[in-house]
This record gives C-alpha cells, sequence and structure tokens, in this order.
C-alpha cells in the first residue's frame, strides 16, 4: 500500500517539475493566461502531493488496514487534508496523471475497444476525475506521430482499433497496443460483443469495490438499461444480475465475432507495424481519427 | 425514377432560368419541402432549374433567414450520437420491443467513411455495393449509408440517419430525431416532416435495389422515428407507415420530370439571373428580377413560411388574397378570390350568380355574428 502512495508522490514530483518549467516559459514567453493556467495547475498539483505525503504519514503511523484504493481513499486521511478535499470534486491525484495514463487506466479496466465518451465516463465512475473528450483526438494523433518517430520507445500506446473490412483506423474506438489482434479488430459484430463485455467489466470492477462511488453505479444502471433482462425488478442495476444477462446474450454472438476477428486480424499481421497500431492510409483523406462532421453532405457532390 | 432524365432542350430552358449561378442540390430536406406544396408552379419551376432562392429573395427585399438554428443542429446531434453510441446499444433495446428483433441480430456496420474517406462517391458506391449484396452477413444496422435520388435530372445525395435489416431481408429506415414524445405525442407538424423526410429515404432506397434488379417491396413503408421520451434523453421508438408520404413524394418527383410542359408556357427569355459581377453581387435591377418572379404563378399557403425561401415575397403578393388565410379559409369561401370581395357580399353587397350560393352563406354568417357581439354589422 505505502508503495502505491510512493508512487503516486514521485509522480506529483515529476508533474510538479514538468508544471514549473512550464509556468517559466508562459512567463518568459509573455503569454499571462497561460501562465496564470499553469501556475494555478502547479498550485494544485503541489496541493496534492502534500495530501499524499500526509496520507502516507498516517498510513505508516496506524491502520494497517487502510487501503489505498482509489474508493477507500477517502476514510484514510484525516483533518485538514480531508477537508481540502472535500472542498473539491471528488478528484484524487489521478486526476493530475497525463491524459494517455488516465485513458490506459480505464481502458485497462474495460479490456475492450471504446469511444472517448464511454473513457471518459468509465474513468470518472472508477479512477474519480474525467477529462474532456475532444482532447482524446488529438491523444490518439500525438500516440501515432510518436510511435512514427520512436517505434516502441513507449510500454505501451494508446492506438487505433482497425474495422475488420479495410482494416483502416475504426471510427472513434481506442484501443491499447499491447492488446492482441484480434482483440483490436472491429467486425459487424464486435461493437455489441464489446458492449457486452464492458458490461461485465463493469459489474465486475463494481463488485470487487465495498461501497461503489455513485457515478459507478449510474454506470452500471445505463449498461443494464442497454442489456435485455438485466434491469431487476425494482428497477435497480444489480452487478451480478447485469454480468449474468450480458454473459447470456454473448453466447449467441461470440462464436462468429471471435472468427470474423480472427480472419481479419491474420490479414492486419501483414501490415507494418505502424499501420498495425493506427490502421491503413488505404483510402484515407484526413489525417487521424476525424470526428465525423455529421452535416449535412447534400451539397457536396455535384450534379452529374 | 432513373429514367426521369430531362431531355436537352429542357436542360437549357432550366439552365437559362438559374442564369450563372451553379445550381442548388436538393437534400431530404428540401424534397420533402416540394412535397408540401405540390400546387405552386412558382416553387417547381424554379427547385428544377436549382435555382438559389435564398439570394432571389433577398435581392428583391424579402430575405428570410432559413435554415436550422445552430442550437438544434448540435441538440440533434448529440441525441444521435448517443442512441448510436456502443454500437446502437440503446437503439437495438427499443427495436427489440418494436421489431421483434432477434437477440441474434446485432451488426453495426459503420459507413461514414469507406477505409477512412469520407468522400460522398466512394460512400455511395460501398453503400450500393453493401446493400445489392446477396448475402448480409451479421449486418443488422446501416450507419449513414449514402443514398441517391435523381431530382430534376440532377443526384441528390441523401444520409440517412439508420437502416435496419432483417434477416427476412426487410429495409427499415430509422430516422432519429430530437424533439420529445412526451406522454406519447409529439408536435404533429415535426411528425409529419419527419415522416415526409423518412419518406425520400424510402423512395431512393427503393430506386438503388430496384436499379440492382431486386424487388422495391423488400424496403419497408414502415419507417422507425426515434425520439427522446417525455423529458429526458432516453429515446424511444415508434412506427411511422409513410405510404401516403410516398404517394405525394412520386407525384411531386413526376411533376418535375414533366417540368418540360410547365416551362413551355413562359416566355423564352424569362430568368432568375442575377448578374453577378465579378464578385458575385448581383447587378440585376431588383424590380426587373421581381416581374420576373412575378410572371410565374404561385399558390402561396401560410404553410410556406416553414418551408420557402420565397415565403415572404409570396406573402407580400397574396396579401388580400383568401389563400394568404390558410387552405381551409380558401376552400371554404370557394370561388371568392379576395378578402374585400367577401366582405362586402357579407355586408349584402348583390353577388354574381355563380356566387349566390356563398354569398347566402356569408351573409348568414355575419348576421349570427352581429346577433353575438350585438353589434350592426
Amino acid at each position: 500500500m505505502i508503495s502505491i502512495v510512493a508512487e503516486t508522490i514521485e509522480v506529483l514530483e515529476r508533474r510538479i517539475d514538468e508544471l514549473r518549467v512550464a509556468v517559466r516559459q508562459a512567463v518568459l514567453a509573455g503569454d499571462r493566461a497561460l501562465a496564470a493556467r499553469q501556475r494555478s495547475a502547479l498550485t494544485s498539483a503541489e496541493r496534492a502531493w502534500e495530501d499524499a505525503l500526509e496520507e502516507a504519514a498516517a498510513q505508516t503511523e496506524a491502520d494497517p488496514l487502510a487501503r489505498a484504493g482509489p474508493v477507500a481513499r477517502g476514510s484514510v486521511a484525516q483533518g485538514k487534508a480531508a477537508q481540502s478535499r472535500a472542498a473539491e470534486p471528488p478528484a484524487r491525484s489521478g486526476s493530475l496523471l497525463p491524459l494517455r495514463e488516465q485513458v490506459y487506466e480505464a481502458l485497462s479496466l474495460l479490456q475492450v475497444p471504446a469511444a472517448p465518451k464511454l473513457i471518459a465516463t468509465v474513468h470518472e465512475a472508477f479512477f474519480g476525475a474525467t477529462f474532456p473528450t475532444t482532447r482524446v483526438t488529438s491523444l490518439k494523433r500525438d500516440e501515432e506521430r510518436s510511435f512514427r518517430t520512436a517505434p516502441f520507445a513507449r510500454p505501451y500506446y494508446i492506438c487505433a482499433a482497425l474495422s475488420a473490412d479495410y482494416l483502416a483506423p475504426s471510427r472513434g474506438l481506442l484501443a491499447v497496443s499491447t492488446w492482441p489482434l484480434e482483440l483490436r479488430v472491429i467486425g459487424s459484430l464486435s461493437p455489441r460483443v464489446d458492449f457486452l463485455t464492458a458490461a461485465i467489466r463493469v459489474a465486475e470492477a463494481i463488485e470487487r469495490i465495498p461501497e461503489p462511488p455513485a457515478a459507478a453505479r449510474r454506470l452500471l444502471q445505463r449498461f443494464a438499461a442497454s442489456v435485455s433482462g438485466a434491469i431487476s425488478a425494482g428497477g435497480g442495476a444489480d452487478p451480478a444480475a447485469v454480468r449474468e444477462a450480458a454473459r447470456a446474450e454473448l453466447t449467441v454472438h461470440r462464436e462468429a465475432d471471435a472468427k470474423a476477428r480472427r480472419v481479419a486480424a491474420e490479414r492486419a499481421r501483414g501490415l507494418q507495424h505502424a499501420e498495425q497500431l493506427f490502421g491503413t492510409a488505404m483510402f484515407r483523406d484526413r489525417a487521424g481519427d476525424g470526428a465525423a462532421d455529421g452535416a449535412d453532405i447534400a451539397g457536396r457532390g455535384a450534379g452529374e | 425514377m432513373t429514367a426521369r432524365q430531362p431531355g436537352a432542350g429542357l436542360q437549357t430552358g432550366l439552365d437559362r432560368l438559374r442564369g450563372r449561378a451553379l445550381p442548388k442540390n436538393h437534400d431530404a430536406r428540401t424534397i420533402s419541402a416540394l412535397a408540401a406544396n405540390p400546387g405552386c408552379a412558382r416553387r417547381a419551376l424554379m427547385d428544377a432549374a436549382g435555382v438559389d432562392k435564398q439570394r432571389v429573395a433577398a435581392h428583391v427585399g424579402f430575405a428570410a433567414q432559413f435554415g436550422q438554428s445552430r442550437f438544434a443542429i448540435v441538440r440533434g446531434n448529440a441525441f444521435e450520437a448517443q442512441v448510436k453510441e456502443n454500437g446502437a446499444a440503446q437503439l437495438l433495446i427499443l427495436l427489440r420491443d418494436l421489431l421483434d428483433l432477434d437477440v441474434s441480430e446485432v451488426g453495426y456496420a459503420d459507413f461514414n467513411d469507406v477505409g477512412g474517406n469520407s468522400s460522398a462517391e466512394l460512400r455511395h458506391l460501398h453503400t450500393r455495393h453493401v446493400l445489392t449484396a446477396p448475402d448480409q452477413p451479421g449486418r443488422t444496422l446501416l450507419d449513414h449509408p449514402l443514398l441517391r435520388l435523381r431530382v430534376g435530372g440532377r443526384h441528390a445525395y441523401l444520409e440517412p440517419d439508420l437502416i435496419a435489416l432483417r434477416l427476412d431481408g426487410t429495409f427499415h429506415v430509422i430516422e432519429v430525431k430530437s424533439f420529445a414524445v412526451i406522454d406519447g405525442q409529439a408536435d404533429p407538424g415535426k411528425v409529419a416532416a419527419a415522416a415526409i423526410q423518412s419518406a425520400v429515404y424510402v423512395r431512393a432506397l427503393r430506386d438503388l435495389v430496384t436499379e440492382a434488379g431486386g424487388d422495391p417491396a423488400a424496403v419497408s413503408h414502415k419507417t422507425i422515428l426515434v425520439a427522446p421520451r417525455d423529458f429526458s434523453s432516453q429515446p424511444t421508438a415508434a412506427s411511422l407507415d409513410v405510404r401516403r408520404q410516398l404517394g405525394v413524394l412520386d407525384r411531386q418527383l413526376s411533376r418535375i420530370a414533366s417540368i418540360e410542359t410547365l416551362l413551355a408556357r413562359y416566355p423564352g427569355t424569362l430568368t432568375f439571373d442575377l448578374d453577378p459581377d465579378a464578385q458575385g453581387r448581383p447587378r440585376r435591377p431588383a424590380a426587373e428580377l421581381a416581374a420576373a418572379i412575378g410572371q410565374v404563378a404561385a399558390s402561396y399557403a401560410p404553410e410556406c413560411l416553414a418551408t420557402c425561401e420565397l415565403c415572404f415575397l409570396c406573402r407580400d403578393e397574396a396579401g388580400g388574397t383568401t389563400g394568404a388565410l390558410g387552405k381551409p379559409v380558401r376552400e371554404d369561401l370557394g370561388g371568392i378570390e379576395y378578402i374585400a370581395q367577401a366582405r362586402s357580399l357579407a355586408r349584402g353587397q348583390v353577388p354574381a350568380p355563380e356566387q349566390a350560393e356563398i354569398a347566402a352563406q356569408l351573409l348568414r354568417a355575419a348576421q349570427l355574428r352581429a346577433q353575438v357581439l350585438g353589434e350592426a354589422v
């Protein structure tokens, strides 16, 4: 337990160093607005560092049963630290992690490719911090650029899920590069299979937590509403019932989906590494993912 | 519909009407607006020629703000994204209730781009390829397929929100709208607009199936409307029968095809050209343009205010006529064109022989009104 806290402190120290550099650069560049933003980020990072230190101290002193899990944490720290946190949203040091690590945390819980919105909701429910989904689109571009400049330099990359037909990046889905290709290709049944799998993962995660936070219960309720037979008679969502209902439907689709994914993954293995992670550029007419522009395109096609 | 290619002579005539401007392409909204007022020659002619009605109306001093509000578009897109997220999870549950969709039917195919390319031509080809394939392995919901419809000799690209395909091979057009269905009731005007828009998609989809040698009956005339329930953002679905709208639409489309006869009624010099300068600013005298517009008869009704860019011009023109008060009034006062005429008949003016019947009714109505209000007319 102490080691986890210690690790968080180290992450925070690195973050504080980075922010100091950012503040210096912004001040020297004369960008007051940016400097002010970075300063406030720095202040909150320092406050979190103090909190984390206090917590670590409290843990070494007493209460060997105290758990530093994301949910139990609030009960551990006492006094001033707890008060200062109570005033803030239920954010913990996780919110100070870089975006890619937050996305990684959420995807690791789900274990299936997911859209930014779901990733953000899952992170909020289980890790106590959320982020604007708009930032996620640029994250994938950054990851791709980083991979192309120095392949495999990082232990993992936030990458694309590939559409099974053209092995192009599947619109709006993110995955983790260390996952097997079979998991990262998306056939026509895969969205449903992945949704049901995610429902099971969320239900299991909630079962592991003694007192699930409200955001997690809301998330489960939303999953339950879209799985036949998952809502219990009282209208509530019981993790075990959701898990069972999702499993029951999953058995219907699993085999056909796995077969399609195996075939597509086999084809994808013939691609270069960067394409395996970020998709082929066969027809691509734009960089990155490009959130669909839902606009009316009727005006675009000229008369023939 | 494919045979509705206008002849070369007609195309020249329509090009002349439009002048130097680029043709405006139709979309589902403008095509459904066509069916809203089938009796209007002015609109039929201008739409067939692809005239930019908004600019024309603005030039003669009757600019109308048209198009959806930004907020409505954002709300609509957000609701659609919500219904479709996670493999359209919310929608699948609804369809299982409404269409008795089997649990095994969950396939989801995205037509928003083809391998990352979102060009209309490529997407349409992909759509056609998939929809006309002999078997449809694991495809139940098709997200934003791109159809097209021939209107007045030009292709309009149409993008239904979703098409649902069942194992038995019937297609159902699904339209996602963001207006609320409260207690099972929704704004009838909005439902009617959604129905005609869905009918446009059904028509285009049937054309596509027919072209491929399939049976047009494979496209169901029952479309599905998905909208938020009550005051929540939870979707609800209802079935819409669009047979009547299809009839109106077909009539309207064939009328565009027979636009040649309509065009022949007007002099060969008629044009709605704005005579733009190098910067695209119109130079044509507004009075001259107004006179040209005036040559083609309009059929104004208050409903035009919601669907036509020329509405304010036509309303101004129709001032004092019974039609300006709406179709029911015009029908009730059959044969009387002007409001003033109706008033003088009600005051006891001696009617022309053919107006005797309606004049008696008006007189009686005026007397009743006077009795009720206790005043002399």
